[in-house]
C-alpha cells in the first residue's frame, strides 16, 4: 500500500486537467452569467423584478410551463402504454421493437424538428394527403401553433419516458404477477395493485425527466412554434442576439439554471437507490 | 383478449410514430422536383448532386468534420483521465465532483450557449474553430465520463496493484492493462462524443461566426430564410451518417443491457 498521501496526489493529476477545462470553459462563463446579471455595473435586481413586473415575460413563464407540462403528460399516456407493450414482448421481438424508440433518440435533433416541418405544414405531407383523400376539404392548420410544437416535442422526449418505465416494469419479479393470478385477481385488478405501484419510480423518473428537458427545449418552438409559443429558451436568445439586452438575457438564463438544477436536484434526490439503471442520459 | 389487442396497437402505433417520420424523408431526398413529395415522379440524384456540388455547403461539412474530430479528441482523453480519476476517489467529495462532471448534460444548452458566447466574446474566441472545439468537448466529455466509468465499475483493479508491484509505471500499467478493458468504452466514447458535436446547433448557433458555420447552423439558415429541395437529400445524409456511426455502439450495448 502505498502512502495516503501519495494516492491523493495521482487522483489529482488524473482529475486535475479535466477538472480545470470544465471550470474554465464550462463553470466559469455560467458564474460570469450570474454575476453580470447583478452587477450591470452597479449591483441591481431590476432585471429580476422586470420578468415578474412585465407581464409579456410572465405569460413567457406560463406558456414555457403549460406546453412542458402537457408534453409530460401526452409523453406519460402515450409512453406508459407503450413501456407496457415492450415488457409484455418476449425479449428478441422486445430488442427489435425497441429500435423504433432507440434510433430516432440518435439523430440529430435539428433533423428530427425539420422533419416534421414537412410533415405538419400547410403544404405538408400529412395535409396533402388528407386532401387527396378527401378527409378534409382546406389544409388543416398543424405546424406554427401549440399543436405543431406539441407533437414535435412528445417525438423528441418519448424516449425518456419510455425508457426509465420499461426498466421499472421489467424489474417486477414475474413470481408476484402469477402469484397474483392464482389468488384470484383479474388482469385489471393485478395491474392496479401490482404492477402499477411497482412501476411509479419509473413513472416519476420519466416525468421529471422530460419535464426538465422539455422546460429548456429551443429548437422546436423556434421551428414549429408562433408567436404565442415563445418559450423562455427562444426569449433569452431574442434578447442576447436580436435586442442585445444582456443582463435581461443573463437574469432569464440563469432563472432557467436555477429550475432545471432545483428539479434535477429533486430527481436525484427522490429515485436514489430506487431505480435500476435507467441507462442513458 | 380485446386489452391485449388494444395494447399492441397502442404500442405498435406509438413505435410507428417514433420511427416512421425519420423514414419519410429517405425516398423524398431523391425528389427532383422544388415541391416535397413522399414518393418522387422523376427519382434522382439531384439533390444530392447540387450538395455535393456546392462550395458553401461543403465547407461547412469539412468545418463540421474539424471541429467534431477536434472535440471527439478533447473530450475523450480528458472523458478517460477523469473516468479513472473518479474511481479511484474514496472521499464524500465523490458524489459532488461526479455530479460536476456530468452537469455539462443537465445544464439546458441555450444557459451554456449564452454563457460561452459572453466568455468568447471577451476573449475573442467567437468564430474560431477552438472555441467551437473547446464548446462542443465541453458537452461531449459526460458521454464518455459516464462510459468509461461504468467499464471501470466491472475492472478488477487490483490488476493494476499487481502490475505495479511488478514494476510497471503507471503509464505503462494504463496501457497493458487497463486500456485492454475498457478499449470498447472509450471508442464507444468517442464516437458518442463525435455524434455530439457533429449534431450540435444551440451553442453553435451563438458562437460561430459568418465565416464559420458548422452544417448543422447552415441548415438551420437554410430552414429560415430559404425553401430549398436541397435539404431532405442533407437530412438522409445526417441520417444515415448517425446510424453508421452509432450501429457498433448500439450492438455492443444491447448485448450487455438488460433492456
Amino acid at each position: 500500500m502505498p502512502p495516503p498521501g501519495a494516492r491523493d496526489l495521482s487522483k489529482l493529476y488524473l482529475l486535475g486537467p479535466p477538472l480545470v477545462f470544465l471550470g474554465l470553459v464550462f463553470a466559469f462563463p455560467l458564474v460570469q452569467v450570474i454575476w453580470g446579471s447583478f452587477f450591470a455595473p452597479e449591483f441591481t435586481v431590476q432585471y429580476y423584478a422586470r420578468m415578474v413586473r412585465v407581464s409579456v415575460y410572465a405569460q413567457v413563464f406560463w406558456i414555457t410551463f403549460k406546453i412542458s407540462a402537457l408534453t409530460t403528460l401526452f409523453c406519460l399516456l402515450l409512453g406508459y402504454a407503450t413501456a407496457y407493450f415492450l415488457a409484455s414482448l418476449p425479449p428478441y421481438r422486445r430488442q427489435l421493437a425497441l429500435l423504433c424508440v432507440v434510433v430516432p433518440f440518435f439523430i440529430s435533433l435539428l433533423v428530427r424538428n425539420y422533419i416534421w416541418m414537412i410533415l405538419l405544414g400547410r403544404n405538408g405531407l400529412v395535409n396533402s394527403w388528407l386532401l387527396t383523400w378527401s378527409v378534409i376539404s382546406q389544409p388543416l392548420e398543424l405546424m406554427y401553433n401549440e399543436l405543431g410544437v406539441l407533437i414535435a416535442m412528445v417525438h423528441m422526449l418519448l424516449p425518456y419516458m419510455i425508457f426509465p418505465i420499461l426498466s421499472a416494469l421489467l424489474a417486477i419479479p414475474p413470481e408476484l404477477i402469477h402469484a397474483s393470478g392464482s389468488l384470484g385477481a383479474g388482469a385489471l385488478r393485478t395491474f392496479i395493485r401490482i404492477t402499477l405501484p411497482l412501476s411509479l419510480p419509473g413513472v416519476a423518473a420519466g416525468v421529471l425527466l422530460v419535464f426538465i428537458v422539455a422546460l429548456g427545449f429551443f429548437i422546436t418552438p423556434a421551428l414549429l412554434g408562433g408567436p404565442k409559443q415563445m418559450m423562455i429558451s427562444n426569449l433569452i436568445e431574442f434578447n442576447i442576439r436580436q435586442v442585445l439586452n444582456w443582463p435581461f438575457g443573463f437574469a432569464l438564463s440563469n432563472t432557467l439554471l436555477s429550475g432545471t438544477l432545483l428539479l434535477y436536484f429533486l430527481y436525484v434526490r427522490l429515485l436514489k437507490g430506487r431505480l435500476p439503471a435507467v441507462g442513458f442520459p | 383478449m380485446g386489452a391485449r389487442l388494444a395494447l399492441s396497437l397502442m404500442g405498435g402505433s406509438v413505435l410507428a410514430f417514433l420511427l416512421a417520420p425519420i423514414l419519410f424523408v429517405i425516398p423524398m431526398s431523391f425528389s427532383s422536383s422544388m415541391v416535397f413529395e413522399l414518393i418522387p415522379t422523376q427519382p434522382g440524384l439531384e439533390q444530392y448532386h447540387r450538395f455535393f456540388a456546392s462550395s458553401e455547403w461543403m465547407l461547412a461539412l469539412f468545418l463540421s468534420f474539424q471541429v467534431a474530430i477536434g472535440a471527439m479528441l478533447v473530450a475523450t482523453c480528458l472523458g478517460t483521465l477523469s473516468a479513472l480519476g473518479l474511481v479511484r476517489v474514496r472521499h464524500r467529495w465523490r458524489p459532488v465532483i461526479e455530479a460536476f462532471l456530468i452537469s455539462p448534460r443537465i445544464v439546458p444548452s441555450i444557459v451554456f450557449a449564452v454563457a460561452s458566447y459572453y466568455l468568447y466574446s471577451q476573449v475573442g474566441l467567437v468564430g474560431s474553430v477552438t472555441g467551437l472545439v473547446l464548446a462542443h468537448a465541453v458537452l461531449a466529455f459526460p458521454f464518455v465520463v459516464v462510459l468509461v466509468t461504468s467499464a471501470l465499475y466491472s475492472f478488477d483493479r487490483s490488476l493494476e496493484e499487481a502490475s505495479k508491484s511488478l514494476g510497471a509505471g503507471p503509464i505503462r500499467t494504463f496501457f497493458r492493462i487497463t486500456f485492454p478493458h475498457i478499449r470498447l468504452a472509450v471508442f464507444g466514447g468517442a464516437l458518442f462524443a463525435f455524434n455530439v458535436s457533429f449534431d450540435e446547433v444551440v451553442v453553435t448557433l451563438f458562437i460561430s461566426g459568418v465565416r464559420t458555420k458548422t452544417l448543422p447552423v447552415k441548415v438551420w439558415d437554410a430552414i429560415l430564410y430559404e425553401i430549398t429541395p436541397i435539404l431532405p437529400a442533407i437530412s438522409a445524409l445526417i441520417i444515415v451518417a448517425s446510424l453508421l456511426m452509432l450501429s457498433p455502439v448500439l450492438f455492443f450495448y444491447r448485448r450487455r443491457s438488460s433492456i
